[in-house]
């Protein structure tokens, strides 16, 4: 795929320079965090700021595994992130298509439903959702926070989006072959549909890893809590945590994010792709 | 992914109800079946929707006719909260706090992404281009919470590096995130660094489906540079700028994390955005049925706002 | 379409698949992680303790319940840290569960939330207090009134303090040398802080802060009211109380103790106020302050550890926090805050409050009075992460790692000025502290909007005040 079409009147190296400045100021926080993180506390606040540590240390690091039980909140918080991206990809997909190739009563209704759950913040509805997972003795358990996540209405309307880009007389050809609407789904369309849900899936991944305001209503024991909640026990009481160890943390809980990003990147890009144009 | 590109596919034209009933050799069988499939395939996603969002919110509209403070029972207060919130100055300046954040952070987005999306299409190395790619998205992957913290000591006025910078080339000290004037700014600013990423993506992807035939028609034509991008990139990207607009705007009418961090509201009320008052209300001062009046008057306000966006974008969005 | 098109596309399916039947593995491998089926003593009757998660560290969690097991094999006990950043998000979580009928037994609760759980949720401990005096006597005698007293509401006692934290004045002894100025007297006046603060600015240029201040309700700008003799709301005693005081203090300390304090009128537009806010928009006009900046002040530590602050307001949990940061123990030390007209000085305390709804209340006072003794509180506070409130607990050794050398500065405050008092939380403290902080953030924009600020924060206040919680 060829990507340079555009020729534009600025020189190329001023371009690619300004893009390397933007670059930088861009990354300038995330660097400065890494590099404290690596640093004694007494020098976390030095100006100018010393970006390489001179004599780097991974004591922070130390102090995190100390202050906190690491391994089981990432356990928790894959569980509950894996789960929730899996769900996601799942429901999505499937509502997507429907909403993108099937005929039904009350399509256009049921689809503006999905869009306006976008748009209700979830401290309006915290306490009610409580209530209902009270009612379903979901409380205070993992899959209090997995299930409720399943619909996502971005991820639906991704997917939709998705599906109304691939041409349609792959169906049809289908179709006249005596498919019925199953198998051009499974056959036709579904094999198709891999880099839209890895974009869901990725998407959802970043959302639910960095959550925490749900956890913090939902999850009672320690034991149910995630990497974002247990993260807070190292500010320590009224804010007097150490700064690299913070950071540290921080740190920490970013690897998985990277992680997901970077293998996720080229579906991630290719999924964004087509939902942003087709209407 | 050439052969996946379909340019005049619109909303307004359900496909497969022109397609259906043209080749289906049995109609009827056949519309059973896909209602059923569409049935089966929605499932999930309504029954979690009606559980987990619809039920809720019907409760907060209910509780917002009701004085709730948790610990008694709920009395009933009609419109009385709502009177409440339409003379509470409060309110009303964060209804105005989270216009003009919306309008800043969404029009800053769109702009760096946008700007950042044409130079980055233009000629470069395969491998600059990926690096500078997932550069502009990296902070998207972070918590918002936990940056902020960072962003907080990054612009305080004394110590903070953003300040030392200004320094080096003779600024004055600039009180980021403790005046007035400048707060809003620097929730905006941060909260744009995060974000734009997002905008960014959708733009790269958009460019890349522009077929390559129009640009060089317009460059014989003598289109060149800022003229060309305004008069055809612009209206092929018509669309992706649309989703990215609506995206955008929900998310930035629901702003919480980086004000509630960095500033906590002030100073004074300037940086108050509408959920952060919603929360307040609800969780500081007991006052549920309050914050469920504001939420319902959000809703409507989002809604609103989106209606108004597919409306307009009829007139200004054009589809390839 | 390629084939390597084609082969990507085989591989991604099988991907899909892949990843699909991983998730289902996870799941059925981890149903019960999912379902917290592995997590002993759920819902069995446990007495459920809510504390605030950043004070008590999983280590702190095992102390507390280890040694509670010991004491009462009997008592199956269950404590939950919220992990909550500050006060608000704390309440976010209790409420909810309140709201759902799944509230705990017992709640970690500092002066700023005292009277309203009091007002609204708690239980007195009177009846428990009489009945195992005996037994508590020694508490008391180790406990000073004013604490005690802070924890009263209308005639009846809510918690038994556990630690507390007054606003004494941090000093930075690298900064002080710097500035060749002595370390202050215990009776320095409101002027020679101003000096101070002067003489430090004058040696250290910019990037220095002289006087660092976070805007909030506890350090903030309450104890220049409280030292300039006056308080944000009118404060008063309620009657009552004399069953505590009679039967576990000796005349000379219960003198003036009541039945716990009411704040009730607002008088942010007094004189005395308006005089207080001049003086720190003078500091800040003079670039010897910081401008008011909101939050729990987490970077402070930071810039106070590395000379960038001369002067900070912070009570002994500091002294655990500037020892995390690196700082040693003779790089500060610590004084009572600034004389004004008075020298009365402000402290949160906190301690456990027993909910209404409970019904475990006997076995939740045992574990009030557990959490009390002297040795839980040895085990659990052993990095100054706080103010232990019990007297006897405060030692040279306990000190001695951490610094200050003034370590007596801590628990004098409260001895050496028996006025000493509770920052100002009525019931209705959320919208208080609301109110004050973002007025204050305008008042010292500068020193002419100080008048009209504090004339608008009256008036919300007031609007507050009316207010039934």
């Amino acid at each position: 795929m060829n990507l340079s079409r555009a020729r534009h009147s600025l020189a190329p190296w001023a371009r690619i320079a300004t893009l390397a400045v933007c670059a930088l100021l861009t990354l300038g926080p995330v660097i400065w965090t890494v590099s404290t993180s690596l640093r004694v506390p007494a020098e976390s606040f030095d100006l100018p700021p010393k970006i390489i540590p001179t004599d780097p240390t991974v004591e922070s690091y130390r102090g995190v595994f100390d202050q906190i039980d690491v391994w089981l909140l990432a356990l928790n918080s894959t569980l509950v992130t894996a789960l929730i991206a899996v769900g996601q990809m799942i429901t999505a997909g499937l509502a997507g298509y429907a909403f993108a190739r099937l005929e039904f009563r009350f399509k256009k209704p049921l689809f503006g439903l999905v869009l306006a759950t976008m748009m209700v913040p979830l401290q309006v509805t915290i306490v009610p959702v409580f209530l209902v997972l009270k009612s379903m003795g979901l409380t205070d358990t993992l899959l209090g926070l997995i299930i409720p996540a399943f619909p996502t209405a971005f991820g639906t309307f991704l997917m939709r989006q998705y599906f109304l880009g691939m041409p349609k007389d792959l169906g049809e050809a289908a179709m006249l072959d005596g498919c019925g609407p199953w198998r051009i789904f499974r056959s036709v369309y579904a094999p198709l549909a891999a880099p839209g849900l890895a974009i869901v899936g990725v998407l959802a991944f970043n959302y639910h890893w960095n959550e925490f305001f749900r956890p913090l209503i939902l999850e009672t024991s320690g034991q149910n809590y995630t990497l974002p909640l247990g993260l807070v026990s190292l500010q320590g009481n009224l804010g007097t945590g150490s700064i690299s160890v913070v950071l540290a943390g921080v740190v920490l809980s970013m690897i998985p994010a990277v992680v997901v990003f970077v293998v996720g990147q080229r579906p991630l890009r290719e999924g964004i792709t087509s939902a942003g144009v087709n209407r | 992914m050439t052969n996946t590109r379909i340019p005049d596919v619109r909303p307004k034209q359900p496909t497969a109800a022109r397609s259906a009933p043209v080749a289906a050799p049995r109609p009827s069988a056949r519309d059973r079946g896909t209602r059923l499939l569409a049935t089966l395939f929605l499932a999930p996603t309504i029954v979690g929707i009606v559980v987990f969002t619809v039920v809720p919110i019907v409760g907060s509209v209910v509780l917002s006719l009701f004085h709730w403070n948790v610990i008694d029972s709920p009395s009933f207060a009609g419109a009385a909260n709502y009177r409440e919130v339409f003379g509470d100055s409060t309110v009303l300046v964060s209804f105005r706090n989270t216009l003009v954040f919306m309008v800043f952070a969404v029009a800053l987005q769109l702009l760096i992404a946008l700007v950042l999306a044409l130079a980055v299409n233009g000629r470069m190395p395969v491998w600059l281009r990926s690096v500078f790619r997932s550069a502009f998205f990296f902070p998207l992957v972070l918590s918002a919470a936990s940056i902020s913290v960072v962003m907080k000591y990054l612009f305080n006025q004394d110590f903070g590096v953003v300040n030392w910078l200004l320094g080096l080339v003779g600024f004055a000290p600039v009180p980021w995130l403790t005046s007035e004037n400048a707060a809003m700014a620097t929730v905006i600013l941060v909260y744009v660094w995060q974000q734009f990423g997002f905008s960014f993506l959708l733009f790269v992807g958009g460019l890349n489906n522009i077929p390559k035939e129009i640009h060089e028609a317009a460059s014989l034509d003598g289109a060149t540079g800022l003229r060309k991008h305004l008069t055809i990139t612009l209206p092929l990207l018509s669309p992706t700028l649309l989703v990215a607009s609506v995206v955008g705007i929900i998310n930035a009418l629901q702003v919480f994390e980086q004000p509630y961090v960095l500033t906590n509201g002030g100073p004074g009320d300037s940086t108050r955005t509408v959920v952060m008052v919603i929360y307040e209300s609800a969780f500081e001062q007991l006052r549920f049925g309050e914050a469920s009046a504001v939420g319902v008057l959000l809703f409507v306000l989002i809604m609103a706002v989106t209606a108004l966006q597919f409306r307009l974008s009829r007139r200004f969005v054009h589809y390839q | 379409m390629t084939d390597s098109h084609l082969t990507r596309r085989t591989l991604l399916r099988y991907g899909a698949y892949g990843a699909g039947a991983a998730a289902l593995a996870g799941t059925a491998a981890s149903w019960d992680r999912l379902t917290g089926a592995d997590i002993p003593g759920r819902d069995d009757g446990s007495l459920v303790v809510a504390t605030l998660g950043p004070a008590y560290g999983p280590e702190a969690i095992r102390t507390l319940t280890e040694g509670f097991k010991r004491v009462h094999p009997d008592i199956k006990l269950r404590i939950n840290a919220v992990q909550a950043v500050d006060w608000s998000d704390f309440f976010a979580k209790i409420l909810t569960q309140i709201a759902a009928g799944t509230a705990p037994d017992l709640v970690y609760v500092a002066t700023e939330g005292v009277q309203l759980f009091a007002q609204r949720l708690g239980v007195p401990l009177d009846r428990w207090v009489k009945r195992d005096a005996e037994e508590l006597r020694e508490y008391f005698a180790d406990v000073h009134p004013s604490l005690v007293e802070s924890m009263m509401y209308e005639g009846s006692l809510y918690q038994l303090p556990v630690e507390f934290n007054a606003a004494d004045i941090y000093l930075n002894n690298q900064v002080l040398k710097r500035a060749g100025a002595d370390f202050p007297a215990a009776d320095w006046t409101r002027d020679d802080f101003t000096a101070l603060l002067r003489d430090m600015k004058r040696a250290s240029g910019s990037q220095f802060t002289p006087y660092f201040w976070t805007n909030r309700l506890w350090g903030g700008v309450v104890p220049w009211l409280f030292a300039n003799d006056t308080n944000l709301l009118t404060e008063s005693k309620a009657p009552g109380g004399a069953w505590l005081w009679d039967s576990f203090y000796p005349a000379a300390e219960r003198a003036g103790r009541g039945g716990g304090f009411r704040w009730t009128t607002p008088q942010a537009d007094h004189a005395r106020v308006e005089e207080a806010y001049d003086y720190l928009a003078s500091l800040i006009e003079e670039d010897l302050c910081n401008r008011p900046e909101g939050g729990n002040g987490q970077n402070l530590i930071g810039v106070f550890s590395t000379g960038r602050v001369g002067v900070t307001p912070a009570g002994g949990f500091w002294a655990g926090g500037l020892h995390l940061a690196g700082m040693k123990a003779g790089g500060f030390d610590t004084q009572y805050f600034p004389r004004w007209r008075t020298q009365r000085m402000q402290f949160g305390a906190a301690g456990y409050a027993l909910l209404r709804t409970s019904k475990r209340q006997e076995e939740a006072w045992e574990f009030i009075k557990y959490a009390a003794r002297r040795d839980t509180l040895m085990r659990l506070f052993n990095t100054n992460q706080t103010t232990p409130a019990r007297r006897s607990m405060l030692t040279a050794d306990r000190y001695r790692e951490t610094g200050p050398d003034r370590w007596q500065v801590f628990y004098d405050t409260l001895d050496k000025f028996p006025d000493t008092g509770p920052i100002p939380a009525p019931p209705q403290v959320a919208e208080v502290e609301q109110v004050l902080l973002k007025h204050t953030g305008t008042a010292l924009a500068s020193r002419r909007a100080v008048a009209p600020a504090l004339r608008r924060m009256q008036s919300d206040l007031e609007k507050a005040m009316e207010r039934d919680v």
